[in-house]
């Protein structure tokens, strides 16, 4: 591939600059502070995240998480300044999640973000949640031009870049990824804390048997839905041991809910591998990156890890301080974007439901 | 606040006028300014008017049925409450180091 030989667009300064982000198109409601330094590195001085967890079997609505988000977000604000230890005067601006999310939770945090604006009189930047996601991960891992696979409750997209643009080669058809982990914990009762995705994690550490279920890709796309209701069948047949018993001699043609946990991340993750691999593929990059709440789990990183090395190439992944939502990586997009020139009128600071990678501009590549 | 409804020639709309005093007309204005962005959600069947009268917000609902307008009021008052909440924790800080900046630019 050739190298890319064009500068970047970004400026270098001749002062830090600084960004308070606010997230909260989820569950999970952040807040942190960013410093873009003059040498181009750049500095985390706080990353704050409060978890909405509902109790096991029961998913999170958008009306309760935002009454969570109105609870918690000045606490999750305070602590975040604090423990930067700056002052909100010394910010260049104020990033804050304009969409894809939920609407309520949304529109919660960009009415704390509005008042903080006109309050402290600093410029609004309304962030794409995914390149928000996108742009941790690159300045966390350093990986410089990755094919990425964002993978987390609401979204599941393969991505690469081109010509200032996030372009989507492929997606989920249904659900989201993490949707269908989450649902299938709920199915079989896992907790929710940390995460129902965490459960399933360690869950399917003590899976010992691969139960077959549907595999689905369509070409660069993959459909999800299908795998979460052949799986959950699975929970009324009769071999299913709900209470992973231990087996005897006699009790062999049986599978428990940590063998069904184990199956359905080996399925799910194999098909993310596989367009993963047709992207790198068109591309010609040897680089994945790993996003989004997904991208935390530890076996989704080895299988990725194991077909990156056969293509010699690598993984870059972040753990969950980067990779769960947070506050800190809207603040990294919407920094990188304010330094581009680019800022939120309050009149225009609405918030979106659906706001998809490639609608943004990404005028800080090359 | 009051609380009337008026007769069209076919329609129906209820019609809602709440008066919310703030510390300063600064104040009043920013929660105006926050609150305005958002389009409410049926505006087909809500109409929303907000003004400033000083140090106070006054808000001006109509709606088509007596539901929307319990909804509507609700969610505003919600919003009201963030913002308000918001002020009172980070207006002594703002307002603070804005005066001692005034102080230094005069």
């Amino acid at each position: 591939m050739p190298k890319r030989t064009h500068e970047s667009p970004l400026k270098s300064t001749d002062r830090p600059y600084l960004a308070l982000g606010l997230e909260g198109s989820a569950n999970k409601l952040g807040a942190g502070i960013i410093r873009h330094e003059v040498d181009g590195s750049s500095t985390v001085l706080s990353n704050v995240r409060h978890t909405y967890i509902t109790p096991p079997g029961e998913g999170f609505l958008p009306r309760d998480t935002a009454v969570h988000h109105r609870q918690w977000a000045l606490k999750v604000i305070e602590d975040a300044v604090t423990i930067s230890s700056v002052s909100m005067h010394d910010l260049d601006c104020i990033c804050y999640t304009k969409g894809p999310g939920m609407g309520a939770p949304l529109q919660s945090v960009a009415l704390v973000a509005r008042t903080l604006s006109l309050l402290f009189n600093k410029p609004l930047v309304g962030v794409n949640h995914c390149v928000g996601h996108i742009e941790m991960g690159r300045e966390i891992t350093g990986a410089q031009n990755p094919v990425v696979l964002y993978v987390s409750g609401g979204n599941t997209q393969i991505i690469a870049y081109s010509r200032q643009c996030y372009r989507i080669f492929g997606e989920t058809l249904d659900i989201a990824v993490g949707n269908c982990l989450d649902r299938f914990a709920r199915v079989i009762n896992l907790s929710n804390d940390p995460s129902p995705g965490f459960n399933i994690e360690q869950a399917a550490k003590k899976g010992k048997r691969l139960v077959p279920l549907p595999y689905s890709t369509k070409g660069m796309d993959v459909s999800l839905s299908g795998i979460l209701t052949a799986t959950e069948a699975l929970t009324y047949d009769k071999r299913y041991r709900p209470n992973d018993s231990p087996r005897n001699g006699d009790d062999e043609d049986c599978f428990t809910s940590a063998d069904l946990c184990f199956s359905l991340q080996e399925t799910v993750f194999a098909m993310l591998v596989e367009i993963t691999e047709r992207a790198m593929a068109h591309i010609g990059s040897k680089e994945v990156l790993l996003v989004g709440g997904v991208g935390s789990n530890v076996r989704l990183q080895e299988m990725m890890g194991t077909m990156a090395e056969e293509r010699g190439g690598k993984v870059f992944a972040t753990d969950e301080r980067f990779c769960i939502d947070n506050g800190i990586m809207i603040a990294q997009a919407g920094l990188l974007s304010y330094r581009m020139g680019f800022q939120t009128p309050i009149k225009m600071s609405t918030c979106t439901q659906r706001y998809r990678t490639d609608e943004v501009h990404v005028a800080w590549r090359a | 606040m009051s609380i009337g409804t008026s007769t069209t020639t076919q329609v129906q709309w209820h019609n809602i006028s709440v008066r919310i005093p703030f510390a300063n007309p600064n104040h009043a204005s920013i929660a105006k300014q926050v609150i305005e962005v958002d389009r409410e959600l049926q505006p087909h069947a809500v109409k929303r008017e907000l003004a400033l009268d000083g140090d106070v917000l006054v808000a001006t609902f109509s709606t088509l049925t007596v539901r929307l307008a319990r909804l509507t009021l609700n969610s505003f008052l919600e919003n009201v409450d963030l913002v308000v909440r918001t002020i009172g924790q980070f207006a002594d800080d703002a307002e603070q180091r804005s005066t001692s900046y005034s102080h230094m630019s005069t």
